[in-house]
């Protein structure tokens, strides 16, 4: 009763050269493909499928940043790239709920990815202090900043969609928003 | 407050490259004479990078998200999660090796019949079943004939011998499939010399392995085994040993593993120096902990010392293949063997007990 992928995996080089590409469909091939074997080895080492699902998505983003970054060599096979982060990732996160770490049960190679996933650290840090300043900085601050930096809308757009009587009123509350977000995300 | 939304918006189209030559090479210069407008730069970069950063994973999950949803995660949650028979986790836990070996099964098949068409090999291999007649072909399986040896009572004479071990507490025994192949029926004998009738379960030609299970209603539970299977390959020179039937009573055979590979580099068999004989054949290859690293299979028929060993991660195969619900729960596979630690003569006073001599009538 092993295991069965599905049958839909697309290949290493597929996935790759679909990311490079940022085809949408590559990188939801790669997710759906992969899902069931970090699945099972998070629910056979004391997780559940909320904590599989956070640890397979960031692991994924691992993936795709190295892809993306041009240092991924086809030397290891994705399979067991991601096999390790994710376990490299989990571990970390079952040290920090101070679980043991020792016994894991093993599902696969495992390759040494120290280095990428101190990168990730980092990143993710970086991620969370953003997320933490944006929530702090309150509405319609958040709404502006997220509109024009995430979601590319014109000051046009942003003066339209909050009412503002000129861009240039706009532009300052944009300004003000910005300062604060800043001073936010620089303090924590 | 106007100069500074002016100045904030030059360094995001400055960092953005929005800005034109002329104005690029003003801004530098306005930027290297004032450490202000420098450490602002340099602030908004690191921001911008990190707002970019997680836009990106927001992208990015928000499109995992969407593949997740297509996911039937209670399906595989449930056929991949812990499983309550061991045997069952060993399997999983085996599954990467399995697919490996699979692999090689095909690649080896076709080396081998290329080697063989071009190089004449000067020696062949023997396999360990014990049958006279046979020891003078080029492949000669060495099962030991005991056609003088009338064991029991109530039946005649085996015609061919070899060693099963057991696989599981409640019957099922491995031993190699040649020792099994052209038999009418079968039976195993323990070391006290009682007979159970067995049937073949499972056989796998290819990797000579087979699953015999106990059919006699007298056969009582064997308990815990006290060996455990070997996850990962036997190294060159590590200690090994065997236990089996070339003769009436269980012998030891002891040695190292010599080789990874088998006859012409035969990737699914070790290579042992034990001298092994006719009825060895199906007996299992012990490290020093106690941990099954092959199934004794053959020798070769012109080198001293060379005999050849199934390696252990085939007989993973082979469970794969029972169906698990015609195993029921005392199966005992256990990762840890409690023989590890033990003297080799006390490791053989409690595997003994789970080593049999198979008996084959034709």
């Amino acid at each position: 009763m092993s295991i069965k992928l599905s049958n839909s995996i697309p290949t290493d080089r597929e996935v790759v050269l679909g990311i490079l590409n940022n085809s949408e469909e590559a990188l939801n091939k790669l997710y759906v493909g992969y899902y069931p074997m970090v699945l099972q080895f998070i629910l056979n080492n004391s997780g559940d499928e909320a904590d599989a699902k956070d640890v397979y998505q960031e692991a994924i983003i691992v993936l795709y940043d190295k892809i993306k970054s041009g240092s991924f060599e086809l030397s290891s096979k994705l399979k067991t790239y991601l096999y390790s982060v994710s376990r490299r990732i989990w571990l970390k996160k079952l040290a920090q709920q101070s679980k043991k770490t020792n016994n894991i049960a093993d599902f696969e190679d495992v390759l040494a990815v120290d280095e990428d996933f101190e990168i990730h650290e980092e990143k993710d840090q970086k991620f969370d202090q953003m997320k933490k300043a944006l929530e702090c900085l309150g509405e319609p601050c958040k709404t502006i900043i997220q509109d024009f930096y995430i979601h590319s809308l014109s000051m046009q757009d942003i003066c339209e969609k909050f009412g503002y009587t000129n861009t240039d009123n706009a532009k300052t509350q944009k300004y003000k928003c910005l300062q604060r977000l800043k001073k936010l995300f620089f303090q924590s | 407050m106007n100069n500074d939304i002016q100045l904030e918006s030059i360094i995001e189209d400055y960092l953005n490259g929005k800005l034109t030559p002329n104005e690029v090479a003003a801004f530098e210069q306005l930027r290297s004479n004032d450490p202000v407008v420098d450490h602002k730069v340099v602030a908004h970069k690191v921001f911008l990078e990190s707002m970019k950063q997680y836009a990106h994973v927001l992208a990015l999950k928000a499109q995992m998200d969407n593949a997740h949803e297509q996911i039937d995660v209670a399906s595989i949650s449930a056929k991949v999660k812990p499983h309550s028979s061991k045997i069952v986790r060993i399997w999983r836990n085996n599954k990467s090796a399995i697919a490996i070996a699979a692999s090689f099964i095909i690649m080896i098949g076709a080396v081998l019949s290329s080697y063989y068409s071009k190089t004449k090999q000067e020696g062949s291999l023997q396999l360990l079943d014990r049958k006279i007649s046979r020891l003078n072909q080029s492949q000669n399986n060495i099962i030991r004939v005991i056609s003088n040896d009338a064991k029991k009572v109530n039946h005649a004479p085996a015609k061919f011998g070899g060693t099963g071990f057991a696989i599981s507490s409640n019957g099922y025994i491995l031993t190699n499939y040649h020792v099994i192949k052209d038999a009418d029926s079968l039976y195993i004998q323990n070391n006290k010399g009682v007979s159970y009738k067995v049937k073949k379960y499972y056989t796998d030609p290819i990797n000579d392995i087979a699953i015999l299970k106990v059919t006699d209603l007298s056969f009582e539970n064997l308990g815990a085994l006290p060996y455990s299977i070997k996850k990962t390959s036997a190294g060159i020179g590590e200690a090994v040993y065997t236990l089996g039937y070339p003769k009436d009573d269980v012998v030891l055979g002891d040695g190292y593993v010599s080789s990874k590979t088998g006859i012409n580099g035969d990737t699914l068999a070790y290579q042992i120096a034990i001298p092994v004989n006719p009825g060895n054949s199906g007996g299992p290859l012990l490290d020093n902990n106690g941990n099954i690293v092959g199934v004794i299979n053959g020798k070769e028929s012109k080198t001293d010392g060379a005999a050849f060993a199934v390696k252990s991660r085939y007989i993973m195969e082979a469970l794969n293949a029972i169906p698990q619900d015609s195993l029921n729960k005392r199966v005992a596979f256990g990762k840890k063997s409690v023989l590890q630690g033990l003297k080799r003569h006390k490791q053989i006073e409690k595997i003994q007990d789970y080593v049999f001599m198979v008996k084959v009538y034709n």
